[in-house]
């Protein structure tokens, strides 16, 4: 892609993005499959998770600590008509573990944990550690990219936006 | 943070523009054309900018290429420095020293002028004893993938650097979409034009359509 102009980005797709990546992960078991192979990672909902009101940027609530993504708060939050607007997930890939942090409609990589630098001088250090950032960055953005494919689909609003809401709800209503 | 050691915040973008034939020693140059150089005469408040080594920001030479450029990564930092004074004491310390003139030249109120020429005083005066301060944004240029990270979510770092590295460079940084990892270009399109999704209750929601 060469062109000078930013993609244009619908602003709620992010949210939509975390909101599919945590419900997921409760249906699956934390099972993706991801790539051409269809290889599969792990991912779980880690202890952070932050919502804002549609049309605004300001974060307004936020749920941190253990389990916080199986909070009540959590799925009153988006009963509520918050969105979500960021995610702290754990991703694992074969024996390497990434913890990060999805933040805001751009899904920028915050407070990025990569796996353990193996370099043994500062350039292979260097290198190694790029490396791992460019395997998260893959990562999700094979995970965006299989979102996008449900949610472009007609699936989405006759089968996935229906048992989304009933996710929502059946925890809030328990 | 840092992009070479810690916990890893960026700021993701792609990189739009060639490099040129002998672009090893061309980018060596243009990063020491465009260093962090140290004032000749003592600063005043406009800020001062340029490129150093991430591995200490008192290192402004780029002559060594393995200080700055890792296989096909260029690793380097951009060194602001701006001088603030405080501003509460600044104003408090103008105001006596205006009331010192007007009680020794017997004036109730001091002339515009020499309150402009009190208050230029005593700014430069404060300046040359003022420390600057400093920041450093951290860039990553991967030239094979042809996207730049930066340590910082920060949108006027992210101008700065943009405006930088062009300068340097002669690349463009343009903002990273989550769009631009799909690599379908219909379903990019199909996605770029979807009507958002909700699930809250429209019953309670705040702004939910």
């Amino acid at each position: 892609m060469s062109t000078t102009e930013p993609t244009p980005t619908p602003t709620t797709l992010g949210s939509e993005f975390y909101l599919w990546l945590w419900w997921r992960s409760e249906e699956e078991a934390g099972r993706f499959d991801v790539g051409e192979s269809g290889e599969r990672i792990e991912l779980f909902v880690d202890d952070r998770l932050a919502f804002r009101i549609p049309g605004e940027t300001k974060v307004t609530a936020v749920l941190t600590g253990d389990n916080a993504s199986e909070s009540v708060e959590a799925k009153a939050a988006l009963f509520g008509g918050k969105i979500l607007q960021e995610l702290r997930v754990r991703l694992r890939r074969d024996d390497r573990d990434f913890v990060v942090t999805l933040k805001g409609p751009e899904v920028h990589l915050t407070r990025v944990k990569l796996p353990q630098v193996l370099g043994d001088n500062e350039f292979e250090a260097i290198l190694d550690r790029m490396s791992s950032y460019d395997e998260l960055v893959w990562l999700v953005g094979e995970l965006f990219t299989a979102f996008g494919r449900e949610r472009a689909s007609d699936a989405w609003t006759q089968d996935i936006e229906p048992r989304l809401r009933a996710w929502v709800e059946g925890s809030v209503r328990g | 943070m840092s992009l070479m050691s810690g916990a890893l915040t960026v700021r993701r973008f792609r990189v739009v523009g060639e490099d040129p034939d002998g672009w090893r020693e061309i980018y060596r140059d243009r990063l020491q054309e465009h260093a962090f150089k140290d004032s000749p005469v003592e600063p005043g408040k406009e800020e001062r900018e340029g490129w150093v080594q991430v591995h200490n920001l008192l290192d402004t030479s780029f002559e060594d290429f393995d200080r700055w450029l890792y296989n096909d990564l260029i690793l380097v930092g951009l060194r602001v420095d701006k001088k603030v004074l405080p501003a509460k004491l600044f104003k408090a310390t103008l105001a006596k020293r205006i009331e010192a003139w007007s009680q020794e030249n017997g004036d109730q109120r001091a002339p515009k002028t020499v309150r402009e020429e009190l208050r230029e005083r005593l700014e430069e005066e404060w300046l040359k004893r003022a420390l600057p301060r400093v920041s450093v944004a951290e860039l990553c240029i991967n030239l094979t993938e042809r996207y730049a990270v930066i340590d910082s979510l920060s949108e006027s770092v992210a101008e700065r650097l943009r405006k930088q590295v062009y300068r340097t460079f002669g690349f463009n940084l343009v903002p990273f979409s989550p769009l631009d990892a799909v690599n379908d270009p219909s379903l990019r399109d199909a996605l770029v034009n979807l009507s958002p999704s909700y699930v809250g209750d429209p019953s309670t929601s705040q702004g939910v359509s």
